[in-house]
């Protein structure tokens, strides 16, 4: 017989939803993360070791993410504020470990955002040492993504394009900062 | 006016990708002289060995954060009047406000834009060529 942890009974886990622009970290064993996504990208990022573990959900806000433009600037924010409550929750930089999902190409046109999204990721990923133990990525359909942050454990549905949510058919990019970007008036 | 290539930078972050865009920036905005470090306590090693004109410094950080390496360059004598310019999130409404009652010169939200980092240290050194 199967035993059934707390956090598969539906009747127990707690769900958090990971909308674009969020991130949320955990070290509770109830806690179920979900996301839906097309092109935008989510990077389950998780220390087995403390047990402490979390999602992000982002989409650059510009097609290229390489090199040093605004883009990738905005892309390793998104990450870095997902480490960094890691960290704050008692997670070592050096056992940490990412799944990443995401960056489907949805629409036929000339850019493939979602490429961009994840050759970001990994990039990133790969030059701050942290390994990625599994991802699905890329493709034409998009996912519907649960993850348990303590187990580690994924479970993915692919979702075809006329039923995924109209926000993740059509994700709207986020706005960069404008130049002037403080936004606490003290000088 | 100063020359921007005539001030040295010390970059503190402790993810390797945004000190290498803190570095890209930087370069585009006409710096030269730009060394790094990963945590705070790396930084004031290397500022008590080489000081700087300038510091640019993440506030999350291992070992020492960034409000500590501002505590320890004000304290440190010969360090004292390096410029500081914190990296802060949206919502370190707070941690600015210590910072300045730390003697931060200024800081600049992340992600900020190259023109935007410009900016904030053009308040701090005048207009750059």
């Amino acid at each position: 017989m199967t035993q059934i942890s707390h956090n598969d009974d539906p009747e127990r886990a707690i769900k958090v939803h990971v909308t674009q622009g969020e991130s949320h970290v955990t070290a509770d064993p109830q806690v179920v993360m979900t996301t839906v996504l097309g092109s935008c990208i989510a990077a389950c990022i998780r220390d087995p070791h403390a047990g402490v573990g979390g999602m992000n959900h982002f989409l650059l806000p510009e097609g290229d993410g390489r090199g040093g433009g605004d883009a990738v600037r905005y892309g390793a924010y998104a990450m870095e504020l997902l480490i960094n409550d890691l960290l704050k929750k008692g997670a070592r930089r050096e056992r940490l470990e990412a799944k990443i999902f995401g960056g489907a190409k949805l629409f036929d046109g000339l850019s493939d955002v979602g490429a961009s999204n994840s050759a970001f990721a990994e990039r990133f990923l790969r030059d701050e040492g942290i390994p990625i133990v599994s991802s699905s990525t890329g493709g034409v359909s998009a996912r519907r993504v649960e993850f348990w942050p303590t187990s580690g454990r994924v479970r993915q549905r692919l979702v075809a394009v006329d039923n995924a949510p109209q926000d993740v058919r059509r994700p709207t990019p986020p706005p960069m900062p404008a130049a002037s970007s403080g936004d606490v008036d003290l000088f | 006016m100063p020359q921007a290539s005539s001030i040295s930078v010390l970059v503190v972050d402790d993810q390797l990708t945004m000190r290498a865009l803190i570095r890209n920036a930087l370069q585009q905005i006409g710096f030269k002289d730009i060394r790094e470090a990963p945590d705070g306590e790396e930084a004031l090693k290397n500022l008590l060995a080489k000081p700087a004109n300038l510091v640019i410094s993440d506030f999350n950080m291992p070992k020492m954060d960034g409000l500590a390496l501002l505590r320890a360059v004000r304290s440190h004598p010969p360090i004292r009047q390096t410029a500081f310019v914190m990296l802060t999130g949206r919502a370190d409404r707070e941690l600015v406000q210590r910072a300045v009652q730390f003697g931060v010169n200024n800081y600049c939200v992340k992600p900020f834009t190259v023109q935007g980092l410009r900016e904030k240290i053009e308040q701090v050194f005048g207009q750059l060529t």
